[in-house]
């Protein structure tokens, strides 16, 4: 290697280095500190720290809440991710035709998206309410009759499911759009002289060409969902009797409660399953491709 | 063509069911916000009123804290904003131009922490920050949040920079300039739209963070808007819900301008950070 590239190499270290140090100081550290407390029996007002091992983790893989918490959660993940892609997938394909007012729809659909989560949580908080909320008034004036929708697990789930659904629907929206675009509008040509129908042109040509893109977008937003705390902190607080209750939400309480073993060990469990589909992402992204 | 006809009924009811479904929460929250009381709908007696009175509380009632919550937010998303931007410029310089081992390493390093989840962290980093004296400090929301945003900002400017043809910044090598002045002079003057771009994300990133603020505020002094609105308490017991819907509609109306103004670039940066791999 000559002296000019080892230069060089000193100088992109060097440029690297502030970026680095901000992620290795305040993220990896303490994810690996999190770890060592995990392995602690290290409660609040307790002054001795033993180490335990795993007995944290022991106790908690015996206990149903962690079970529960992390059944919520993907069933969460699940139910949500595909109402989303169902949802952006519509969405994208009206964007993606020539209509009057496409421009404006195209701001419209952004409007969830740049309302603070926090914010859309509180919101739908007072439409779910049971006496004067918006959709007891409308399932009552239709004859319905209200919903207790905080009051049951199952409505609950889902008053949860659809806040988290209207908010992050539109960044699937934008991210189908692109891969939309990107389809050559002559292959759609093509079809059409052989003769295809609308739908059969969707699910012949439009579907396997944006597979890449909903596979990304896919994943991107399982693990986004994986991770979820605000919105149920808010909406629910993981109730009614912990039935919404995700796995960070369970971690956080822990911390509240001042057991920071407790909580440190469900964190890293939180991580471990988040780090499990972010190893499909990666092989199914092929990150490095466009730098070679 | 019947099928032609069938297509357009089916996009117009589509796109007038996706304007609603997209509007009517943040309609709400702007109806609430300007009613004298937020259960109208509940009671036969009692009515829609217009009335201004919840803004006017949030503004002026110092117990309230609003003002001090928004300005924390404000000035901490900036702070974050310049910093992620500048750092992860340079980072994304060095690996889109220079040849160093591990290069390739740096963009699925950082992209592999944007996955952590943030409860991962905070039972070391809050005693940590506790440790430090940080509480209830900008720097305890300021350097987590640096960290916190700093893959989204490299993703997206190592997209763009990566697309910039080597040869600009080579000829201004060959002229006798530094690579900090070829990424000064050559690179950033040609990333004015990716550097916008990750600039917006970041600072509505920063602004809408949650869980961190939470946890390392207590009080007004550096606790942010999100938090400020999540434990949005009333003084008589009951849910102030205009008020808080008012906080919630000054809060939220600046991030949809600012969205709305500047689309293409948050469409451009929320693609980009994506998409990549395409």
């Amino acid at each position: 290697m000559g002296k000019i590239e080892y230069r060089e190499e000193k100088f992109a270290y060097g440029m690297l280095s502030p970026m680095l140090l901000f992620v290795i100081a305040f993220i990896i550290i303490p994810v690996l500190g999190t770890l060592w407390i995990s392995l602690h029996r290290d409660v609040t007002f307790i002054p001795t720290h033993p180490f335990v091992g795993l007995r944290n983790y022991a106790m908690i893989l015996r206990q149903g809440e962690f079970w529960r918490a992390l059944l919520v959660t993907v069933s969460f993940s699940l139910v949500s991710v595909t109402l989303e892609t169902l949802i952006g997938l519509t969405f994208a394909l009206i964007l993606n035709e020539e209509i009057r007012g496409r421009g404006i729809m195209r701001a419209i659909v952004l409007i969830p998206w740049a309302v603070p989560t926090i914010i859309s949580a509180r919101t739908w908080q007072v439409m779910y309410n049971y006496s004067y909320g918006l959709f007891n008034w409308v399932l009552e004036h239709v004859g319905l009759g209200a919903v207790n929708w905080f009051g049951t697990p199952l409505s609950a789930f889902f008053a949860v499911v659809f806040a988290d659904v209207w908010k992050t629907a539109p960044f699937m929206t934008l991210l189908l759009l692109a891969g939309l675009q990107a389809i050559p509008s002559d292959t759609y040509e093509a079809a059409i002289i052989d003769g295809a129908g609308m739908f059969q042109r969707f699910w012949h040509v439009t579907l396997p060409l944006l597979k890449p893109v909903l596979i990304v977008a896919i994943t991107l937003r399982t693990i986004d969902a994986l991770r979820v705390f605000d919105i149920i902190y808010v909406l629910t607080g993981g109730g009614p009797g912990g039935a919404t209750t995700s796995i960070s939400l369970l971690a956080f309480n822990y911390y509240n409660l001042g057991d920071y073993g407790m909580g440190s060990a469900i964190s890293i469990l939180t991580f471990l399953t988040v780090l499990s589909f972010t190893v499909v992402y990666l092989k199914v992204g092929r990150f490095q491709e466009g730098l070679k | 063509m019947n099928e032609k006809k069938l297509k357009r009924t089916l996009l117009i009811i589509g796109a007038i069911v996706m304007a609603f479904v997209c509007l009517f929460p943040f309609a709400w929250m702007i109806i609430i916000s300007l009613t004298k009381n937020a259960t109208f709908l509940g009671s036969p007696y009692v009515h829609f009123e217009l009335t201004l009175n919840n803004y006017r509380t949030v503004v002026s009632d110092p117990t309230l804290h609003f003002l001090a919550y928004f300005k924390n937010s404000v000035i901490i998303a900036t702070m974050v904003t310049l910093v992620t931007v500048s750092i992860s410029a340079m980072g994304a310089y060095a690996v889109s131009r220079i040849r160093f081992r591990g290069r390739l390493m740096v963009p699925i390093f950082v992209l592999g922490v944007s996955m952590f989840p943030q409860i991962s962290l905070v039972g070391y980093l809050f005693k940590f920050i506790e440790k430090l004296g940080w509480i209830n400090t900008y720097k305890a929301l300021f350097f987590p949040y640096v960290a916190w945003t700093m893959p989204l900002a490299l993703w997206i400017l190592l997209s763009y920079f990566s697309q910039l043809p080597k040869d600009l910044d080579e000829a201004a090598l060959m002229d006798g300039a530094s690579r900090i002045q070829a990424l000064y002079k050559v690179v950033l003057p040609l990333s004015a739209p990716a550097l916008f771009s990750t600039a917006l994300l970041v600072f509505i990133a920063a602004f809408n963070e949650f869980m961190f603020a939470l946890l390392f505020t207590t009080d007004y002094r550096a606790r942010t808007v999100p938090v400020g609105i999540a434990l949005f308490q009333g003084v008589h017991g009951e849910v102030p819900w205009g008020n808080i819907m008012a906080a919630s509609t000054i809060s939220t109306i600046p991030l949809v301008v600012l969205a709305l103004i500047f689309q293409r670039y948050v469409v451009s940066g929320l693609t980009a950070g994506a998409l990549k791999g395409e």
